[in-house]
């Protein structure tokens, strides 16, 4: 029988010759049911597709259907390259140009802790300045897939905090995009640092070659993409991604530079939806053979070395992100319960953490950079979602004194739900410095303040004994009513049982002079 | 709310609008999704978390539209 290409035997299983064809079948099948098993549970994808890999690799006993994890090198060059052009492609900079410093403040506290932190664990384990830094952003950058998709299943998309995470993981998603143009020439083989530095100059004006060309040349690329039969505008999109990435990478730039800033030329034309549509079966199917590809290169052998390294930078991670997680919830005048969602919410780490080990180990950094970042994803892939849907737990002991409002009533309260009573506040100044109205009248005393935000009125809170505020709101249907105690900015309303963060109620509160 | 209809826009996943429904403190927040499949939370109190949350197709979501809005018509 006539050999057919592809059918070469690269592996074999219980005894059984396996083909390439077999073992790209087999990997993808076993990955995709394993995958499927994760989900019922609850759990993200991309490590079970690596996981996969570990299993069906060479490394581990039992089958080992491709003896050389190179076999699949270009398929899962194909993956990265379409999972960071799709990146580029739905990378929404409308909005983040829209939403202001506020929420960069809160990315860069994000993301300056966990790459700080991950670099600083890097040198602490004396590998190497390039491996600290690939670590650094390995443990530094969340998975935007698996956070999106862990906020979708929480049921948390109406969640006061929700838009912040959101908008954190795109700025991560940006911030990916300058750490790789710093990162592919202190990977090169520059041997002076003079060279390195020209590498480095040489990467970032690439970038802003391709930034202009995102600005001006979306016309262009509409018209070299565009045609109106799907057939061929999927090809030409392949074509023009492999090729810019391709000439990226001679160029000294890295491909996933060039796959990233090419999306975002797309996303920036008219062909733009037509595009996504069609690149992202193929994303899909190559990047789990980039996953499934990255289990392979695993030694399993080596993973026992590097547990420790890996459940430190689990901790690290934890650490980190629940103090950023404060830091973002403060400077958004959120509570506890916002704060731990957003700690745990971003926990995830996946696809970046895996194409910045891919890196590493294309450029020939210390070997143990893959099992550790492995391990690590693989820890957190089962624990955070375990953590992000128990986050509640972790509201209670955030201590006050962290959050700008104070919210020492409120502080596991969700703020899920907007008030609809908003039209109700009508002033910010009470009707008396003295205390309680009606307490002052009786002669009773009180514990805590509370100003009727409709009326002015001054009554005492719930663990005072009277409980004058909330018999005042109930009597008179003032549903909103704010806290009066020195450095507490909050506000409850009664009829929606909701904490409304300072900046929700002042941005919509009184017309100026009522 | 009250009369009015708020709108954020989630990065990454799509739309959210959020209306009163029933009596207070019930309504609902619709997560109209990029590729076209909606979401509907129901809150029937403000506790944290939602009552229910459905999710329609794109089609099923005009079709709920058209018999909510009362342009469906049984011919």
């Amino acid at each position: 029988m006539p050999s057919l290409p592809g059918v070469d035997v690269v592996g074999s299983i219980f005894g059984f010759p396996v083909n390439e064809l077999m073992a790209v079948g087999l990997l993808l099948l076993v990955a995709g049911l394993l995958a499927r098993g994760g989900r019922r549970l609850g759990l993200p994808t991309i490590p079970f597709f690596m996981a996969a890999g570990i299993l069906l690799g060479p490394s581990t006993p039992g089958p080992s259907v491709l003896d050389d994890p190179a076999d699949l090198e270009l398929l899962a060059a194909f993956g990265l390259v379409l999972l960071l052009f799709n990146l580029g492609v739905e990378f929404p900079l409308e909005q983040v140009r829209a939403s202001g410093s506020r929420l960069l403040g809160a990315a860069v506290a994000y993301i300056g802790l966990n790459v700080s932190g991950g670099i600083g664990l890097g040198l602490l384990l004396g590998w190497g300045t390039a491996e600290a830094l690939v670590i650094g952003g390995a443990l530094g950058i969340s998975s935007s897939a698996i956070v999106t998709k862990l906020l979708i299943e929480l049921r948390r998309l109406t969640n006061a905090e929700t838009p912040l995470i959101l908008g954190i993981i795109v700025v991560e998603d940006l911030f990916l995009a300058l750490y790789l143009s710093l990162l592919s020439p202190v990977l090169g083989d520059a041997a002076s640092a003079l060279e390195l530095v020209t590498d480095i100059a040489v990467s970032f004006a690439f970038l802003l070659l391709l930034v202009v060309v995102a600005r001006f040349g979306g016309r262009a690329v509409a018209a070299l993409l565009g045609s109106r039969e799907q057939e061929l505008l999927t090809i030409l999109a392949l074509g023009l991604v492999l090729l810019v990435a391709g000439t990226s990478e001679e160029l000294g730039v890295s491909d996933a530079i060039g796959a990233l800033m090419i999306g975002l030329v797309v996303s920036r034309s008219s062909v733009r939806e037509r595009v996504e549509q069609v690149t992202i079966p193929l994303r899909d199917a190559f990047a789990a053979l980039f996953f499934v590809a990255f289990g392979l290169s695993i030694d399993v052998g080596a993973l026992g070395a590097v547990v420790v390294p890996a459940l430190l930078a689990v901790c690290l991670t934890f650490v980190l992100n629940i103090t950023a997680g404060v830091v973002a919830a403060r400077m958004y005048g959120l509570n506890q319960r916002a704060a731990a969602n957003i700690g745990l919410t971003l926990l995830g780490r996946g696809e970046f953490s895996l194409i910045l080990a891919t890196l590493a180990l294309g450029a020939g950094l210390d070997e143990r950079v893959g099992p550790l970042v492995a391990l690590y994803v693989l820890i957190l892939a089962v624990v955070s979602p375990l953590a992000a849907a128990n986050a509640r737990y972790l509201a209670r002991y955030l201590p006050d004194v962290l959050f700008s409002g104070s919210f020492q009533y409120v502080r596991e309260e969700t703020t899920s739900a907007t008030c609809s009573h908003l039209d109700m506040i009508r002033t910010e100044t009470p009707n008396t410095d003295q205390g309680c109205e009606e307490c002052l009248v009786e002669g009773t005393t009180w514990v805590h303040l509370r100003l009727c935000t409709t009326c002015g009125h001054v009554g005492c809170c719930d663990d005072s004994e009277r409980k004058h505020a909330t018999d005042h709101a109930w009597a008179d249907e003032h549903p909103i009513v704010a806290s009066l105690e020195p450095g507490e900015r909050w506000r409850w309303c009664y009829l929606d049982e909701h904490l409304l963060p300072d900046d929700a109620a002042r941005g919509r509160g009184a017309p100026e002079g009522v | 709310m009250g009369q009015h209809v708020k709108v954020q826009e989630l990065p990454g996943i799509g739309t959210r609008y959020d209306l009163a429904a029933g009596r207070v403190p019930q309504h609902v927040s619709v997560v109209v999704h990029k590729d076209g499949h909606r979401e509907i939370y129901a809150f029937e109190s403000s506790t944290e978390e939602p009552t229910s949350v459905i999710e329609l197709t794109a089609d099923q979501a005009r079709l709920l539209g058209a018999v909510l809005s009362g342009s469906y018509v049984v011919d």
